[in-house]
């Protein structure tokens, strides 16, 4: 690795002075013109619509990118007193034990940071201590502190597999944390959250700050940060651009949607009554006495915490799940967008993907370029789902569901991974559905969303 | 915690081992079935009599049906009949030949699978940690111990994704080969992406150690632990040898 030790007297514990990122075998550079310099205790947010670079700039931060012989990357990181030098003739391989010792990265699905293979989480929050030899009884003395100062001794002896998604991502900051590196780099660390797995993580990056850890924040939106930020950047085709107040409250505004309400006679497309639903071999029962009545032209919005049955209810609508008392009743076919668009993916190519399931002479079939171009992904009908930025690839799992014109549609967590237009083109479908006689019903944490798009809103309890 | 996390991983597979080997070697039916008899007092104690019943019996019932096909309806030697029907009969000796063999297996697969039961797989991991092998060996074992559980509960929601879709909906055994097919590619690909995804991060997490690794957890262990087996190694080596040999220079 080529370095040399910059002054003393720098207070900048990260710094990034980036002419050109580019990806092996891309046409054209990813990120261009970045510098960015971050302070002891500061929290720096930098957000971006999917597939503006955002994860690749937090990666390069994090050492994780470029990929050695792969990718090229033209100018400089300093890290704690230390510069890399990167142009087209030299591109050093990074040691990302040591990086990482420095800058911390937790990526978006905070499971995929953990191990995976330990059987309880003080042993997760521990993993790189291990590996880098310290004696048991120091680790114990850590993991303890940490806990204590995090409230998260309650969680210790769990198994990191059964945590809420909110927990997991607690645990993951606090494995990050527990080698106490200089900065973090969080991407998009509330997505997906309820209220108060998101005033924990708020609580826990105040605590890491106080300690004097650095943080970067990589978020759709500066909204929930702009209070707390010292610095806020916007990146837009590649390069960083510092927001202004103007820029703020415009990502802020929110409205609600204009549309007809549904007339109280209009027919009634779902009911449940007395529901209670339960997963096989489970010991309680995951919902009790549910009673639900959509109408068509109505959008309705779940709301609960992290675990409240949510997820349950809207796949016993879609006719996964059977109640095992009370009755539940659909007029017209379902489709349910599932909260992992990961999971509903598994083809090839966009125009494979949202064709497949249905049979070839099916008239559906000529439906499937008029979904594509209504989500605007009709260029990406060759592109294989994986390669396409998060915000596009949820679409794509959006339209599979189309596809099939649903007289109800269910949405789990729809905005999450969305970016802004993204959020726009789901706004439009929702209206498309309700304006031709359907049903929405969806779930969510994002409470803007929710305000804006539901008719009305059940609480789970 | 469960009562034979006391005993150190590496003692309960030594054991097992040199029970194994000699019992086979000796091939007596009455060892076979005392050896198996305590691994149901082992198992009582440790309290999983019902799951080693049930495993065992999935596995070796058909073995012994099997081998009573070969052994006991063929007989390779003129033997007296004990039931006939037909062409069919069962002779003595063929019977003698299937239970032997059987109660063999039933050893290996009584003992293997009390060895699965009694120890805790996280315990085995920080033990094969704890030892001298290349960190990969323990990540290896953990990631495969692990997979299954992981990759039943993708090809779940797998399932679920393509039922929504009313792919792979179809009953009876076309209908399950169906499901086999379809949800195949997609699961090995999201592992690969998942495995590719995690490598990432535990690089950045110091994995695999370069130096000198320790474990959090404990893996009790004992000066007469590590004696019970070095004697076990030294039973599974030496043991069969001292059974057969009479054999081999015909003094029996």
């Amino acid at each position: 690795m080529m370095d040399r030790n910059l002054s003393a007297q720098s207070t900048t514990v990260l710094g990034l002075d980036l002419h050109s990122y580019t990806y092996l075998h891309a046409q054209s550079s990813v990120l261009s013109d970045i510098r960015l310099e971050i302070q002891p205790g500061s929290l720096t947010v930098i957000s971006g619509h999917s597939g503006s670079g955002k994860s690749t700039l937090g990666a390069v931060l994090a050492g994780l990118l470029p990929r050695y012989d792969m990718d090229q990357l033209v100018g400089s990181v300093s890290v704690n007193g230390t510069k890399v030098e990167f142009s087209d003739s030299l591109q050093p391989r990074v040691d990302i034990a040591q990086w990482s010792k420095h800058v911390g990265l937790l990526p978006q699905e905070a499971g995929h940071y953990l191990s995976g293979i330990r059987g309880t989480v003080s042993e997760e929050l521990v993993f790189c201590l291990e590996n880098q030899g310290m004696p048991r009884e120091q680790m114990h003395q850590l993991v303890t502190a940490l806990a204590q100062r995090l409230g998260l001794e309650h969680l210790l002896d769990r198994h990191p597999q059964q945590l809420s998604g909110g927990q997991e991502r607690l645990v993951a900051m606090a494995a990050l944390a527990i080698s106490e590196p200089e900065v973090l780099v969080l991407d998009e660390p509330l997505a997906g959250l309820d209220k108060q797995a998101t005033a924990l993580v708020s609580q826990m990056i105040n605590l890491l700050r106080a300690q004097g850890t650095a943080l970067v924040v990589l978020a759709d939106s500066v909204h929930f940060w702009s209070h707390e930020a010292d610095a806020l950047w916007s990146l837009e085709q590649g390069t960083l651009q510092r927001l202004s107040t103007v820029d703020q409250q415009h990502q802020a505004k929110t409205s609600k949607v204009e549309r007809q309400p549904a007339s109280d006679d209009s027919r009634v497309l779902l009911n449940m009554a007395s529901v209670q639903l339960a997963y096989p071999g489970a010991a309680r029962p995951a919902v009790q006495d549910l009673d639900l009545q959509v109408r068509a032209g109505q959008c309705l919005g779940l709301a609960g915490a992290n675990g409240s049955g949510k997820t349950t209810v809207l796949k016993a609508m879609a006719g996964l799940l059977k109640p095992t008392t009370g009755t539940l009743d659909t007029v017209g076919q379902t489709g349910l967008l599932l909260q992992n668009s990961s999971d509903q993916l598994f083809e090839r190519t966009v125009l494979r993907e949202v064709s497949f399931g249905i049979p070839k002479k099916s008239p559906l079939r000529k439906r499937v370029p008029e979904v594509l171009a209504q989500l605007g992904l009709e260029h990406f009908g060759d592109t294989h789902p994986y390669e396409l930025p998060a915000s596009a690839r949820r679409l794509v799992a959006l339209a599979t569901v189309l596809v099939r014109e649903p007289q109800i549609l269910l949405l789990d967590e729809p905005t999450e991974a969305l970016d802004e237009a993204g959020e726009t083109i789901l706004q439009e479908v929702i209206n498309s559905v309700l304006e031709r006689g359907g049903a929405v019903v969806l779930s969510s944490h994002d409470e803007q969303f929710m305000q804006r798009t539901a008719d009305r809103v059940h609480v789970m309890n | 915690m469960p009562r034979s996390n006391k005993l150190h991983p590496f003692t309960i597979l030594a054991i097992a081992v040199a029970v194994v080997t000699m019992t086979t070697a000796a091939s007596q039916w009455w060892l076979s079935c005392a050896v198996i008899g305590l691994c149901f007092l082992i198992t009582g104690w440790a309290g999983h009599t019902k799951k080693l019943a049930l495993l065992s019996g999935a596995m070796l019932l058909p073995t012994f049906l099997s081998l009573l096909l070969i052994h006991g309806l063929i007989p390779r030697v003129p033997s007296p009949a004990v039931a006939q029907w037909g062409p069919l009969r069962v002779t003595v000796h063929g019977l003698e030949v299937a239970l032997s063999l059987g109660l063999r297996t039933a050893v290996l697969v009584v003992v293997g699978l009390l060895c699965g039961l009694l120890i805790d797989k996280h315990q085995l991991v920080a033990a094969i940690d704890l030892s001298p092998v290349p960190p990969q060996v323990g990540y290896l074992l953990a990631a495969t111990l692990f997979l299954l559980p992981q990759m039943t509960e993708k090809q779940r929601q797998i399932g679920e994704a393509q039922t929504l879709r009313n792919a792979g909906i179809g009953t009876g055994l076309t209908g399950w080969f169906q499901r086999v097919r379809l949800r195949a590619v997609p699961l090995v690909l999201t592992s690969m992406q998942d495995a590719q995804d995690r490598a990432v991060h535990l690089s950045a997490r110091g994995f695999p150690a370069t130096g000198v690794r320790t474990r959090l957890r404990e893996v009790p262990d004992t000066s007469v632990q590590r004696g019970i087996r070095w004697a076990a190694v030294i039973c599974a080596v030496l043991g069969p040898v001292m059974i057969l040999a009479p054999t081999w220079f015909g003094i029996n």
